[in-house]
């Protein structure tokens, strides 16, 4: 831990209330956006993935260290949009239609922002035609689809399909409380993530896969 | 019927008898409900939970087609009948069959003698008033001509195994033989028992009854007059009705020996698809709607629901808390059965650790623990000192914990209750994970609903906390832990199961009836994860204070 940075430090440990004045600090030493989420917030969030994985910590933990890395993006979004860095792999996110729940696809979202990953988060409520025109509009190369309730649960088949009615060639990757992996293989989507963890070892994976 | 085989159940005083096997090769779980042993099947026997794990303790039986040898530990709704075998049920996995039921509430408010059905001396005296929760339903035989409570009756509601809760329960609605099997659950199997039980009770006859009154959910009512709740499982969860209509009892085919089927059955109108009659009862019977001061309605449950009430205007929310507090998804929970730990002390410096069971069983024999025990382990562990405010054990106190209550498997730690079922009970850091999580909906429910509303927890004159869970929870732990952020114990007021006390209520004056109808159109309904600032406010949340 000694040889983290600090803002990595206040990421991991979730000191939400520190790290805008630790970003400012970084920004002032003449790191670019960039350059800090790079170096700076993606560390962090690999080692709360990794730690997760491990069982040292839980959802809680996790959700607050995503809040605190969400603290960093603010300040940083608008440079890098400013400065025109376009990331390398854009994917998008959203909860499906009939589901309000967005917690659980929030936090994957934070976690591939923090695995450097350009991420276009559709929100809730999400009807299949709004994702087959985001990722359309987008280009991306993986798409996730979340949900929580049982009942939404179709949703998420129909929206499988019109993706792959659309010819779009876009990994899908599927998870939420209620999905399995049997579900995930039944529906035709490409991959299945139990946690947030564990979705963001699957995207890579999937976006190298490609590369 | 294949000869091929048998099955014999262990029972827990040692006898074995033989499981009668049907033709049809329905799950374990299934020959087991059939024969009287319901398990707790709450993910409706789709394999996802462990709640109805049995031990195969000799022979075979075959899950998912491969057979498994005993000894071992297989979920019964996914297990089918190889040749033979014996299980053992641990009690956890059992749906007991004494639950506590909610029979007791506070009415707060004065009411009129006017009954909802006028009744004729030495003809049709007597009503019924009934709350159908998801989990349990409890019915009162009332004298129509006094408004007296003559009896009261309760059971688990025998929809349970096809889920455990509302969501499970739509789902499976979405086959239409299921609806027309939860409507004979809940009508033939739960409230008829019940009514006969309650008329035996009271010595009434059943040709004395007039009518009934029943509260329940959204979804519950949906699925006791065989409406399709599908429209319920997702946004934006409109309901197929929520006015408060009347069916005959023949309608619903409650059919007693004695009782007229032309009597009414008068459901109570509800406020929206998650803010259902239950709570429209609650807003009448606590006397909230007429408060002076503003005021809170709190019925704590897998979905909580919150109603707050200011100025005379009234909003809500209801929050996915989860079965956390219910014991769902905790290493050692369960809900408060008998010989459930319910209460527990801790302390530190010097350590110790005392329990306390539902019906005062001896903790050696203690069979899970239950949402209030957990609660206490929340706060009692928080200020001792062992749980840190991200809810993991301080690794310094942990050291004073002395070795025998420590537990700890792979990285995951947890304190060892030296009672209970074989192997123990334990309190872990995953649990409390669940718990915090469990306890931040609500938190955060109910304070974003005071911020919308531009309320603090102070001002509120009241606070009505309703339902089982409430009546059972240690309330300076809950206000500790921040399950009621904010509150002090003198606003709040324990009022219990003020569903049925509204059902109570419209039951023996039908101008509570007509206010709650009118609930629907000045309840705001506010969907929180809609509201920009809920998901910081619920991560605020899962911390201890």
């Amino acid at each position: 831990m000694n040889e983290l940075h600090p803002l990595t430090q206040a990421i991991i440990a979730g000191k939400r209330k520190e790290v805008p004045d630790l970003v400012a600090q970084c920004l002032a030493a003449g790191e670019s956006a960039s350059a800090i989420v790079e170096h700076r917030l993606v560390p962090g969030m690999a080692i709360i993935g990794e730690k997760f994985k491990l069982n040292e910590i839980f959802v809680p933990e996790m959700l607050i260290a995503a809040r605190a890395m969400k603290e960093a993006l603010k300040v940083l979004e608008p440079l890098l949009a400013a400065a025109g860095v376009k990331p390398e792999h854009i994917v998008v996110i959203g909860t499906v239609e009939g589901d309000l729940h967005d917690i659980g696809k929030n936090l994957v979202a934070m976690m591939w922002k923090g695995a450097n990953l350009g991420v276009i988060d559709l929100g809730v409520n999400v009807p299949p035609a709004r994702f087959v025109e985001a990722i359309r509009e987008h280009q991306p190369e993986l798409v996730g689809l979340s949900t929580l309730l049982t009942t939404t649960m179709p949703a998420m088949r129909d929206t499988v399909k019109a993706i792959r009615d659309a010819g779009l060639s876009v990994k899908i990757v599927v998870g939420g409380a209620p999905i399995t992996r049997e579900f995930a293989r039944e529906i035709g989507a490409d991959s299945y993530a139990p946690d947030a963890g564990s979705a963001v070892d699957m995207a890579v994976a999937l976006l190298q896969g490609k590369a | 019927m294949n000869p091929a085989g048998s099955l014999k159940v262990r029972l827990p005083t040692g006898e074995v008898f033989a499981l009668p096997i049907h033709p049809d090769e329905r799950s374990l779980a299934g020959m087991l409900s059939a024969a009287g042993l319901s398990l707790n099947t709450r993910c409706g026997q789709r394999g996802l939970c462990r709640g109805c794990e049995v031990e195969l303790i000799e022979g075979s039986l075959t899950v998912d087609g491969a057979t498994v040898a005993a000894p071992a530990i297989v979920k019964a709704c996914q297990a089918r009948r190889d040749g033979h075998g014996t299980i053992r049920i641990p009690a956890r996995s059992r749906v007991e069959h004494r639950p506590q039921v909610g029979e007791t509430f506070a009415i707060g408010i004065p009411y009129a003698h006017q009954p909802l059905f006028t009744p004729v001396p030495g003809g049709r005296d007597t009503g019924f008033a009934v709350d159908i929760g998801t989990t349990t339903v409890v019915v009162l035989c009332v004298d129509l001509v006094t408004g007296a409570i003559l009896s009261r009756a309760g059971g688990f509601n025998e929809q349970i195994r096809f889920g455990d809760n509302v969501i499970t329960r739509i789902e499976a609605a979405a086959k239409p033989e299921n609806l027309a099997a939860m409507q004979r659950a809940i009508v033939h199997e739960t409230i008829r028992p019940l009514l006969l039980q309650a008329a035996e009770r009271a010595g009434r006859a059943l040709e004395r009854f007039a009518g009934g009154a029943v509260a329940g959910n959204t979804t519950m009512l949906h699925l006791l007059v065989g409406e399709d709740p599908t429209s319920l499982g997702s946004a934006p969860f409109t309901p197929r009705f929520l006015s408060g209509r009347q069916v005959l009892a023949g309608e619903l085919q409650l059919i007693v020996d004695g009782l007229s089927p032309e009597i009414p059955l008068q459901l109570l109108p509800g406020i929206a698809g998650y803010i259902g009659a239950d709570i429209a009862a609650g807003v009448i019977a606590t006397g909230m709607a007429y408060d002076e001061v503003p005021s809170l309605l709190v019925d704590i449950g897998t979905n909580g629901e919150i109603l707050l009430q200011s100025n005379g205007q009234l909003s809500a929310c209801a929050t996915a808390a989860g079965p956390a507090f219910e014991g769902g998804g905790l290493r050692c929970g369960t809900r408060a059965v008998e010989g459930a730990v319910s209460e527990l002390r801790l302390g530190l410096n010097p350590f110790g650790l005392e329990l306390k069971t539902v019906g005062d069983v001896p903790a050696g024999r203690a069979g899970g623990i239950c949402g209030s025990a957990y609660l206490d382990f929340l706060a009692m562990g928080r200020s001792s000192g062992l749980l840190s405010s991200k809810g993991r054990f301080e690794p310094a106190a942990w050291e004073q914990v002395p070795e025998p209550y420590r537990h700890q498997e792979d990285r995951e730690r947890a304190l060892r209750l030296p009672a209970g079922r074989p192997g123990g009970l334990t309190i872990s850091e995953v649990d409390v994970a669940l718990l915090l999580q469990a306890k931040a909906a609500i938190g955060a429910g109910i304070e974003t609903l005071l911020e919308t509303a531009g309320i603090r927890a102070a001002d509120l004159g009241r606070v009505y906390l309703a339902g089982g869970f409430g009546m059972h929870l240690n309330l300076g732990h809950a206000i500790a832990c921040g399950l009621l952020p904010g509150l002090r114990r003198e606003q709040i007021r324990v009022v219990g199961n003020t569903a049925l006390a509204g059902a109570l209520l419209a039951l023996v004056d039908r101008t509570t009836l007509e206010e709650m109808a009118t609930l629907q159109a000045r309840v705001e309904i506010i969907e929180l994860n809609l509201v920009p600032g809920f998901e910081d406010c619920f991560i605020e949340h899962l911390s201890l204070p």
